[in-house]
């Protein structure tokens, strides 16, 4: 009760976090490259494309100093693939993007740091902010897209059939069980934590006596040099 | 089991269970309504679990226990049984406020791994119908409100975190259209 927050991020967070992934902007006026403490920031050049981080995106475009390109993820025949997705496979969220290959001794990368949000991302997956992204981009830069409508009601279709399937994904929980969220973005997870965090936490104050039990029956085994299958690889811990 | 001021923690233990005294205590009759009597052995009394576990557990220099423990009616099996049939159909909160702690404290008594099982599937399958309500706007107004009504302590901490991420999503969403 200490802290008035729960645990995790609240979503202004999550889309202060989302606004630092690269938009593709077109500019509209001439800008010197600025230095940021993230990077050089190359010079805009009217008609050029330029990646941006979104949070300079959205100022400019709010200064009507640039347009946005929408990612290819977020035009409405990207969206109707997935949500077809979603309702197809009821089991299991629909793929995050692809990792690119890599040279074997180069460090891997992963979603914050890779443009999954430029014109040239990948068109047949949701990246990790994609609620956020979506939303933002839809509120400013509304212009921007062909058929914004459209959009709008398939992000909203999408987000109501994956929080769905996050609900449902309780009923095969158990206490030492998992659900599966591959795919799952960062706005989702926040608003999920609070609830499969508590019907975890129910789970295990209930069947707490069980696993105490089974610990007492564990340290005895090992007490008695019966050590089962389950301790050897303990043992060997302990050993080192 | 939870910290020294965890007032849901507290009402558990102040939760009645059925004791049988195996022992004549003198001049304990005021317990049971009898104020100046003696408590007889084998009468049946409900005290307090914090009490019946204390007297159960302690073990006297020459006899066994002073007083057995029964389950409590929240927990007894026809409410087991209703729970298998239909958890969603069982009124947990006027059972006991905190069922779910109430049964967490007694399978720490007794061995029953049966009713881990009925308290595990009874606790996920409400937890579905919990969500949906947390999520539709309607909330407690609609078909529901029987159900939300009959939630123990714990589920209703786990509609409110549901409800309130709910809320705080869409609330960034409003914001967002006002700047």
């Amino acid at each position: 009760m200490a802290l008035p927050l729960p645990p995790g991020l609240t979503p202004p967070e999550v889309a202060f976090l989302c606004e630092m992934e690269l938009v593709t902007v077109v500019p509209r006026q001439r800008l010197e490259g600025l230095a940021l403490l993230g990077g050089q920031l190359p010079p805009l050049n009217p008609p050029h494309r330029t990646p941006l981080p979104l949070w300079l995106a959205l100022l400019l475009k709010r200064q009507r100093r640039a347009n946005i390109v929408p990612p290819p993820w977020l035009s409405p025949y990207s969206l109707e693939a997935i949500l077809d997705h979603e309702i197809k496979h009821e089991d299991g969220f629909s793929p995050p993007p692809r990792l690119p290959h890599l040279p074997s001794n180069s460090l891997p990368f992963s979603p914050p740091f890779l443009p999954s949000s430029t014109a040239d991302a990948a068109a047949d997956a949701l990246p990790y902010h994609w609620l956020e992204l979506g939303e933002m981009l839809l509120e400013a830069a509304a212009d921007d897209f062909e058929d914004p409508d459209n959009v709008r009601k398939l992000l909203r279709d999408l987000r109501e059939v994956r929080m769905a399937k996050l609900r449902k994904g309780v009923e095969v929980l158990h206490a030492g069980g998992a659900i599966k969220m591959n795919g799952v973005g960062g706005m989702e997870v926040g608003e999920g934590r609070a609830f499969v965090g508590g019907v975890i936490d129910g789970l295990r104050k209930i069947a707490a006596s069980r696993e105490q039990q089974r610990k007492d029956r564990d340290r005895e085994e090992r007490e008695n040099g019966y050590p089962g299958t389950a301790e050897d690889s303990d043992d060997d811990m302990d050993m080192q | 089991m939870g910290s020294y001021y965890d007032v849901d923690a507290i009402l558990t233990d102040a939760q009645k269970v059925p004791c049988t005294f195996e022992l004549t205590v003198p001049g304990l009759g005021f317990v049971e309504g009898n104020m100046s009597g003696d408590m007889k052995q084998g009468s049946k009394v409900e005290l307090p679990l914090w009490l019946g576990e204390m007297l159960a557990l302690s073990q006297s220099l020459n006899t066994s226990s002073l007083v057995t423990l029964d389950p409590p009616a929240a927990l007894a099996p026809r409410v087991l049984n209703a729970l298998k049939a239909d958890p969603r159909t069982v009124d947990l909160r006027a059972l006991a406020p905190h069922f779910y702690n109430l049964g967490a404290r007694i399978l720490e008594l007794f061995e029953e791994e049966e009713m881990i099982e009925v308290l595990s599937e009874t606790f996920k399958a409400r937890a579905s119908v919990i969500a949906d309500q947390a999520h539709n706007p309607r909330g407690a107004l609609g078909e529901g409100a029987d159900f939300m009504r009959g939630l123990d302590e714990n589920e209703r901490q786990l509609f409110r975190a549901a409800h309130d991420s709910a809320k705080a999503v869409r609330t960034w969403m409003t914001d967002l259209k006002k700047k």
